[in-house]
């Protein structure tokens, strides 16, 4: 836990505090943030991130546009990716995974699920 | 009266109606557009105003998560601080002074419980971010929709060109579903559809 890097990326200065917040308090002490997929990009370039949380609905590059792009890259083919997005229609959740995202929450979230999530995601 | 000039007062008396149809739709037109150019002034404004209420929610759940922050913070210090203490105690004091520094404990961590529930209660401010640019992007439309009418009814003195319009409307992000309690497909849905997903 204590080595985990996690890249939280999310548009809402809001949200990346809550989420940040709440990662800090279940121990995850080490996290980058990102405004949105093309921010996240570049940050990855030079931080040594090995565990991402990203929004859908973000400007310049969405959340799913993210993650495409980031599994056609050799080097993050297998990073755990676990999406964190107010959208709740199931077609969506059905794309995010067909996108490679590992697992799926929908805001407003609990404190215990991120956490939950988390921890099935690096359980594998 | 020959037949010829029957027809060419008949003619003559449908040109007439037909003037004054014309003059009558002219003057609906005259009449229509005021209300429609008040309208596209007032749309812009609407539009303004929920930016500045999203910009105040935003600016007042910082605020709130600021002063969030820092009770964790001062509490968690004061739990560790409780916790040396009570390392401290000796034995023989041990008996009324660590149930006090217990009892102490308990309610900072209480403290820090409530806080972090407030803390999570703040996501409202995103979902109605985006139910407000959701709303905002709705009324741009029909702000664009109200300047082609007008730019039709008064030709090339129309008050903008709708393409000019276009240009001026900031890029909105929203989930057009955003929603703070009627979410579409629950937890416990998604978790199976992952798990189906991961079986496959």
């Amino acid at each position: 836990m204590a080595d985990l890097k996690i890249l939280t990326v999310d548009d809402s200065p809001t949200m990346r505090r809550i989420i940040i917040n709440t990662l800090k308090r279940a121990g995850y002490n080490k996290v980058v943030e990102a405004t949105d997929g093309k921010d996240a990009l570049a940050k990855l370039k030079v931080e040594e991130v090995n565990f991402v949380i990203t929004d859908w609905n973000m400007p310049e590059m969405d959340g799913l546009t993210f993650v495409t792009v980031l599994r056609s890259m050799e080097e993050y083919k297998s990073i755990p990716i676990l999406m964190v997005t107010t959208r709740s229609v199931k077609d969506d959740i059905v794309n995010a995974l067909k996108a490679g995202v590992n697992n799926y929450i929908v805001k407003p979230f609990t404190p215990d699920t991120l956490k939950q999530k988390i921890e099935q995601v690096l359980a594998g | 009266m020959s037949g010829t000039d029957d027809l060419q007062t008949r003619i003559q008396k449908e040109i007439l109606e037909l003037t004054s149809s014309i003059n009558d739709v002219v003057q609906k037109f005259k009449e229509l557009k005021n209300p429609l150019a008040e309208s596209h002034e007032k749309v812009p404004r609407a539009t303004e105003q929920l930016d500045v209420i999203n910009e105040q929610t935003e600016a007042a759940t910082h605020r709130m998560l600021d002063m969030v922050e820092q009770i964790t913070q001062r509490e968690e210090e004061v739990i560790q601080g409780l916790t040396e203490l009570k390392d401290w105690t000796t034995k023989k004091q041990a008996g009324d002074a660590g149930d006090m520094v217990n009892k102490l404990i308990e309610k900072a961590n209480t403290t820090v419980s409530d806080a972090y529930t407030i803390m999570n209660a703040l996501q409202f401010q995103d979902i109605t971010s985006q139910q407000m640019n959701h709303a905002a992007f709705l009324l741009e439309e029909v702000e664009g929709k109200l300047n082609g009418i007008i730019h039709v009814l008064q030709g090339s003195q129309s008050v903008s060109d709708p393409k000019e319009s276009e240009k001026k409307t900031k890029p909105r992000v929203f989930d057009p579903h955003a929603d703070m309690s009627d979410k579409k497909t629950d937890q416990s849905e998604i978790d199976s559809l992952i798990s189906r997903s991961n079986n496959t």
